[in-house]
């Protein structure tokens, strides 16, 4: 078979990472210039949880930017906190209902990021689309999942507001295998379905004791307490695991008033998979940490947690994949005395709500069984993403899956094939080619925003303060990708490009040296050449080629004499 | 005393990712352009702004280590450096030319720096292309420093000052500023002089004496320039006038 010759699409390292390919030169060129809520739309075009996104994101675009090689990476994730808040000054910011333009109605099960997404994208391209969710509100681990005190739950409210304004219905307490089934569904005219509900389950520990009272998996804790039940935590806390979910079932304990909250975690510090800031926190929330130990039983006194047994760990020898794994030290049980344990070890995902042809029956392979890129299953017309498929992931991934959820439905609702829109392969570009050189000239705004992780009340006072580091902030990126990435002056530079008058140009070689970004070079007759994925339309080659062999196809000399002229003569 | 005087006309070139729009607040006689970065301001330009009847031209850039394109500000300082000295030897004076590299971050407001640069301007009066005695003058020599400005001798030292003065080249030398400097200052003024001769020249043929007397300049000096302008094909001798060489332009490209 042949293949298809795929599309390649430049974008700098930042947005090359970002699963949901945001446009991140953009709208930091923007917040250069001020343009707070341009920003803000910006994001908004691919994501449409910026506020969200702007506080808990893993951010892999700060670890792919390119600023690391010259000092530290633009604080990106900060940034996008900053112009989402600046926008709600000012109140809710409503979306423009988007008029229908098919009327294939597609169910999307499941209110998680990945769900939403979806149906954001979906309603955007004027489908009417609705949204099952069985909790009462909508937001998955969004809502239920991530504390307070990093998310406030009125940010989550308020970002799916706006979903809803551009047209998506999301019907809340209903259960997919339970009120409302795929056949129930095609009878009532839906055509495609996402399925997108999470991993949800807190996975056991299995150990003897698992079903005292005391014991409570990070993911219900944490659901309860969303949900406003009432929650009675321990004196003493044992929580088990070294994830992000462990870090916040910790804090959230100890916020709540335990006492003592201690983190057995098996491997070393070193081995934890959570972010180390949120390890930080932790700590300085006081929460103690344990390495190298596991939970063995759970003893309990008149049905209640009284203390955990553990064993102590080793880390062997590094395996064929490079892993260490915990090897257990015999006879190195001891014991803590806790009333609390909350096991943090990972959550799988609910099958039995699910269709069973969806389900991958040979052992080890995927849990679901679909194209990971399309994310088609064996079932017409029903699609799957988010943590149901992946496992416990991220948002952005999250949000990554439901933009590539919609486009694919969308090809199949048209009777195409979703692969059609798997056609370009990204290349990450930045024009830098020295960094020393720009250590040199570009580093004037040392100070990174701090990720602000901050009360309310903290965040708007800061806020006012930090306008202004924003912007400082904003002129450390190096505005890695092509031209049409930076949106700021879509007036005067998007798509500006030189063009280089062959029979003019005699090869002195004075616009390649003077072009910023390389994207004028000679060819091999001699004669300059631009690459117009580099070109950035500046137009400092115009103003130096000492032949008059270089012009801007947009903002030609002629064209700015033009204006003066007009100008000057009135 | 006059009576009323004109508000002199000022035009402003600034680059697009000084600041937002809103922020900007600009006398009324100023008229602002955005260009992408002001290194793009070609030095014919400015000088054709000139030309158009502007009192005052301003370039608004940014700081030196913002520079949307790295170093387009500092290409702009160059160009405006060898401008001054086009306007001086044209006439108009280097005060009408003025280059700020402005962060309302770090600077504040622009108001005031456009009207510091307004009141200059009105000091220095309206541009002597007004004057209907001098402007015949002016026109010349405006003509003749776009010239200058478009020499390829003169663009490609522009455009590789920074190559020049900061690298090494293929032998490991290196032109120290100040040469650089005195080696723009030669260039400026010798690409001027031929083009202003060759301006003079253009509709009657004249001496090397009368050319000398014109220019304000030493005859073996005119005459160096001449020898040097006939090799390029710029002017050649018309005729000969009793024992005077009379000396007339060639059209150039
Ligand atoms: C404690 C915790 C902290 C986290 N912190 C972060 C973080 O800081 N940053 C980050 O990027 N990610 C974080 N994550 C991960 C992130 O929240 C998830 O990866 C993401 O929410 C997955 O999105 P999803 O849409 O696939 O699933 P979910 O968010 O799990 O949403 C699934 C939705 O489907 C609903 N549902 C389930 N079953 C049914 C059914 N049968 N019928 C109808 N509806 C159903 C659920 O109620 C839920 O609303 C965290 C996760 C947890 C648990
Ligand atoms: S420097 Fe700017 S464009 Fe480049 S990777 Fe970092 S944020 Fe993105
Ligand atoms: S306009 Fe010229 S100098 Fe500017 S980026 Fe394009 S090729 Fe390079």
């Amino acid at each position: 078979m042949e293949k298809p010759q795929l599309k390649i699409r430049k974008l700098p390292p930042c947005r090359a990472a970002c699963p949901a390919h945001v446009n991140v030169q953009a709208y930091v060129s923007l917040i250069q210039r001020g343009k707070f809520r341009e920003a803000v739309e910006i994001i908004r075009k691919d994501l449409p949880f910026p506020a969200i996104c702007g506080r808990v994101c893993f951010s892999p675009c700060e670890d792919a930017c390119a600023r690391v090689n010259v000092d530290q990476s633009v604080a990106i994730r900060g940034l996008k906190r900053l112009v989402a808040d600046i926008e709600r000054e000012q109140g809710r910011v409503k979306g423009e209902p988007v008029p229908k333009k098919y009327s294939e109605k597609v169910a999307i099960i499941g209110a998680g990021p990945a769900g939403l997404t979806a149906a954001y994208e979906l309603a955007k391209m004027g489908y009417p689309v609705t949204v099952f969710e069985r909790m009462p509100e909508p937001g998955g681990m969004m809502r239920y999942g991530i504390p307070n005190f990093r998310l406030e739950k009125f940010v989550v409210a308020n970002e799916i507001a706006y979903i809803q304004d551009i047209g998506v219905e999301i019907k809340t307490g209903v259960e997919f295998g339970k009120d409302i089934t795929l056949e129930g569904l095609r009878e009532e005219g839906y055509k495609a379905f996402f399925i997108a509900i999470g991993a949800q389950l807190g996975m056991k520990l299995n150990v003897p004791g698992e079903d005292l009272e005391g014991v409570i998996s990070a993911v219900d804790f944490l659901r309860a307490l969303a949900t406003g039940k009432p929650l009675r935590v321990g004196e003493r806390v044992a929580v088990i695991g070294g994830g992000n979910t462990a870090m916040d079932a910790a804090r959230t304990a100890k916020k709540l008033g335990a006492k003592e909250v201690i983190v057995l975690y098996r491997r070393s510090r070193e081995e934890m998979p959570a972010h180390p800031h949120e390890v930080e926190l932790a700590e300085k929330d006081g929460v103690k940490f344990y390495f190298l130990v596991a939970p063995k039983r759970i003893i309990g006194e008149n049905g209640k947690v009284k203390a955990i047994e553990c064993i102590r760990m080793r880390l062997s020898e590094p395996d064929e994949s490079g892993r260490r794994r915990p090897v257990p030290i015999s006879f190195s049980e001891h014991q803590y005395e806790v009333d609390m344990v909350i096991p943090a070890i990972g959550q799988v995902v609910e099958t039995s709500a699910l269709p069973q042809e969806l389900l991958n029956k040979d052992k080890g392979g995927m849990l679901i069984k679909y194209d990971p890129q399309t994310l088609e299953t064996r079932i017409p017309g029903v699609f799957v993403g988010g943590d149901l498929a992946t496992g416990p992931a991220s948002i952005i991934e999250a949000v990554g899956a439901g933009k590539r959820a919609a486009i694919s439905i969308h090809l199949y609702l048209r009777g195409r094939d979703p692969k059609e829109g798997l056609d370009e392969t990204i290349e990450e570009v930045t024009w830098v080619k020295d960094w020393n050189m720009v250590n040199k000239k570009a580093r004037r705004y040392d100070a990174p925003i701090e990720k602000p992780h901050l009360s309310l009340e903290e965040a708007m006072e800061y806020l006012m303060q930090l306008k202004k580091k924003a912007r400082f902030e904003a002129f450390r990126c190096l505005g890695c990708g092509p031209c049409a990435e930076c949106l700021a002056g879509v007036e005067l530079c998007e798509g500006d490009k030189a063009v280089v008058d062959e029979v003019k140009c005699v090869g002195c070689n004075v616009c390649a040296v003077i072009c910023p970004v390389g994207a004028i070079k000679k060819n091999d007759r001699g004669v300059a050449q631009v690459n117009e994925d580099l070109c950035k339309g500046c137009g400092l080659c115009a103003a130096r080629c000492p032949e008059n062999a270089i012009a801007m196809r947009k903002l030609s000399a002629e064209a700015i004499m033009a204006m003066i002229s007009t100008a000057l003569e009135r | 005393m006059e009576m009323e005087a004109e508000p002199p006309k000022i035009v402003c070139f600034m680059c697009n990712w000084v600041f937002c729009g809103e922020e900007l607040q600009v006398p009324y006689n100023f008229n602002v352009f955005r260009v992408p970065c002001i290194g793009r301001m070609d030095p014919v330009l400015i000088l054709e702004t000139f030309a158009n009847g502007a009192d005052g031209v301003m370039l608004v850039g940014c700081k030196p280590a913002d520079c949307h394109f790295v170093d387009g500000n500092l290409h702009a300082e160059r160009a405006v450096k060898m401008l001054k000295k086009l306007l001086n030897l044209a006439g108009l004076g280097h005060g009408r030319l003025k280059i700020i590299l402005f962060s309302p971050l770090e600077d504040g407001n622009f108001d005031k720096y456009a009207k510091e640069f307004s009141e200059e301007i009105w000091v220095l009066g309206s541009s002597p292309l007004k004057n209907a005695e001098l402007a015949p003058k002016i026109t010349a020599n405006l003509a003749a420093a776009k010239n200058a400005a478009s020499a390829f001798r003169l663009r490609v030292l522009l455009g590789r000052e920074e190559e020049l003065t900061e690298l090494e080249n293929a032998y490991g030398e290196r032109i120290s500023e100040k040469d650089y400097d005195a080696l723009l200052d030669d260039i400026v003024n010798a690409e001027f002089v031929r083009y202003k001769i060759h301006y003079l020249t253009r509709d009657k043929p004249l001496s090397v004496r009368q050319l000398a007397e014109m220019l304000g300049l030493k005859p073996s000096i005119v005459l160096r320039h001449i020898t040097n302008m006939r090799r390029k094909g710029m002017i050649s001798m018309y005729r000969v006038e009793g024992n005077t060489p009379l000396y007339k332009a060639l059209e150039v490209h």
